[in-house]
């Protein structure tokens, strides 16, 4: 096993692309379009000492020193702030504030119940779900979801309305349209993919020990026991993956970006699915990443991604670049997705990648995975019954959180974690699943090539334009 | 507000490069009157794909910020077609002197 791998610093967008223009000759070029465009400053030194040395504005904007909207400061007053509004009900004349409101309720209802486009009962639902985080809610997760509950005073008198309170049915539709009308909704909601698995006997046992079944119409929780219970009926578990930056990703920046930033959205992301499945007139339980299941089991029974050997899921599409697959539990009708072979368990028979480069030594090196082998009574923080390379949890938590703290190079090194610009990537994907004769030259390529020796972007030294919004690139998500 | 990506450039660049030099190719093996054999169609047309595949892995990763696998790409694909255009080219050459 190698332990701490020098690896080499590269940076996102180490060549610029004025070097890269020299590089092609194009240098004259350059030089010749960057005299031509009306440059603002006389020279480097005034360059960098403007705003604009960090705030790259296209070349027709230009910095000025006023407004282009003229200003009396003599005359500009200190406005009271919110109170002084027309949203404050106070700033209306009596009675004038509740009439518009009573008018607002009543064309929404009747928008609802003549299903208007885009006043639709998923449309509502959906316009609600966002604005969990936002209207009053309670930012802590229960088990049935948010409490939400419609805010009459405010100006939006219709929002956290229940199919009850619109007087009308709550939405049906066939398994297959609650599917793709949830895969829409999950895209807007945070989900970069999703999978169903109805729960029966076998899915059952992904659910956590404290979940518990019970002959009742609606599951609830019970804190003095411990217990989250659902109703005895058919239930499906939504499945959804969690994408990550990958440009922030690699070892410790993990923790200041990508891991923390992806675990918040994934309980946004929950509480808002349940506010959307509340508003469709459907139950749902579950929220934030510990209250349901095993992330990798359901991962795997959806169809989200395959079993990989640090005991963590590997996609398609996302590689290991997603914190988590979700769950929640739902009533509302869903087809069931199944499990996939992209070949990405057998490669990881040949790859160990993550193994060898894993510095705690936790990740199982054997070629073959094995059932699991410890006595009856062990505690190997894992479950049994999977036929796959059980990791030495110990070691790798006690490294994780007490070596290198939030150590995340199993996943940074994956060669299924990449980008998504180079054409490459995806003739290697379907070379692995069609011929794994192939994956140990693969393999070789892929350090050939220089993935996963990357220590993460320098972040406090790149441009902010280039940083993705919220930090998360759009690499397969 | 995103800065301007210039990816489409070079792929533009690349495009206007290669057509324009088939054409150039073409145009002059017509005047010499030369013609290819199949398995000369064959290797190029194989060559022009390496080409195209070798090119966007380098620009698609310069864009991932994977260097070393920029220059890789270079190497890895350059040298097929480096070694497809000297063999069609001593394939042609060979053939024009044995029928002079």
């Amino acid at each position: 096993m190698k332990k701490n791998v020098p690896r080499k610093q590269h940076y996102h967008s180490s060549v610029s692309r004025r070097d890269f223009m020299k590089m092609i000759g194009l240098g004259g070029l350059a030089t010749l379009s960057g005299r031509l465009l009306e440059s603002p400053f006389k020279d480097l030194d005034e360059m960098m000492t403007s705003p604009a040395a960090t705030r790259n504005l296209p070349f027709w904007v230009k910095e000025v020193d006023e407004p282009t909207v003229q200003i009396d400061w003599e005359k500009m007053e200190i406005f009271p702030g919110f109170m002084g509004t027309l949203f404050n009900p106070q700033s209306w004349p009596e009675g004038e504030w509740a009439k518009i409101q009573a008018s607002n309720i009543q064309s929404t209802i009747e928008n609802v119940k003549n299903k208007a486009p885009g006043y639709t009962l998923r449309d509502h639902a959906l316009g609600d779900a966002q604005c969990w985080g936002w209207a009053i809610t309670d930012v802590a997760t229960n088990w049935t979801g948010p409490d939400v509950q419609p805010v009459p005073v405010w100006e939006h008198p219709t929002m956290f309305y229940t199919p009850a309170d619109f007087g009308v049915p709550r939405y049906e539709g066939s398994p297959e349209e609650n599917s793709r009308m949830l895969r829409v909704a999950g895209r807007i909601l945070g989900a970069a993919d999703m999978g169903f698995v109805k729960l029966n006997e076998k899915t059952k046992k992904l659910l956590y020990g404290n979940v518990v079944f019970e002959d009742v119409e609606q599951g609830y929780e019970n804190k003095d026991k411990g217990l989250s219970v659902l109703p005895n009926k058919d239930l499906w578990v939504i499945c959804a993956v969690i994408p990550q930056a990958l440009n922030t990703f690699p070892d410790r920046m993990s923790w200041a970006n990508s891991n923390t930033a992806a675990y918040s959205r994934a309980s946004i992301y929950s509480n808002r699915m349940n506010v959307f499945l509340r508003g469709l007139g459907y139950q749902h339980y579950g929220s934030g990443t510990g209250s349901v299941g095993r992330a990798v089991g359901f991962g795997v029974m959806s169809g989200m991604a395959e079993y990989g050997r640090p005991g963590i899921m590997v996609s398609p599409q996302f590689g290991t670049n997603f914190r988590t697959v979700l769950l929640n539990v739902t009533d509302l009708p869903l087809a069931e997705t199944k499990p996939i072979d992209a070949g990405i368990t057998n490669f990881c028979r040949t790859c160990k990648k993550c193994s060898e480069l894993c510095p705690s030594g936790a990740i199982s090196t054997a070629d073959e995975p094995a059932w699991a082998t410890w006595p009856d009574g062990a505690q190997p923080w894992q479950a049994k019954g999977l036929k796959g390379w059980y990791l030495e949890a110990k070691k790798c938590y006690a490294y994780m959180l007490g070596g290198e703290p939030d150590c995340s190079r199993c996943q940074a090194v994956c060669p299924f974690s990449k980008f998504d610009q180079a054409v490459m990537h995806d003739l290697v994907r379907a070379s692995i699943k069609s011929t794994p004769v192939l994956n140990g030259i693969i393999r070789k390529m892929d350090d050939v090539f220089g993935y996963g020796a990357q220590t993460g972007i320098d972040l406090w030294n790149t441009n902010p334009d280039d940083i993705p919004l919220f930090g998360l690139d759009t690499s397969r998500s | 507000m995103h800065t301007i990506s210039w990816t489409w450039f070079w792929y533009l660049l690349a495009g206007f490069l290669l057509g324009g030099s088939l054409v150039y190719v073409w145009q002059t093996f017509q005047k010499m009157s030369i013609k290819f054999i199949w398995y000369e169609w064959v290797l190029t047309i194989l060559g022009i794909l390496i080409f195209v595949f070798m090119f966007q892995t380098f620009i698609a990763s310069l864009e991932e910020g994977q260097t070393r696998a920029a220059w890789m790409s270079l190497i890895f694909f350059g040298i097929p077609v480096i070694l497809i255009v000297v063999g069609v080219t001593r394939s042609i050459q060979a053939r024009l002197v044995k029928s002079k």
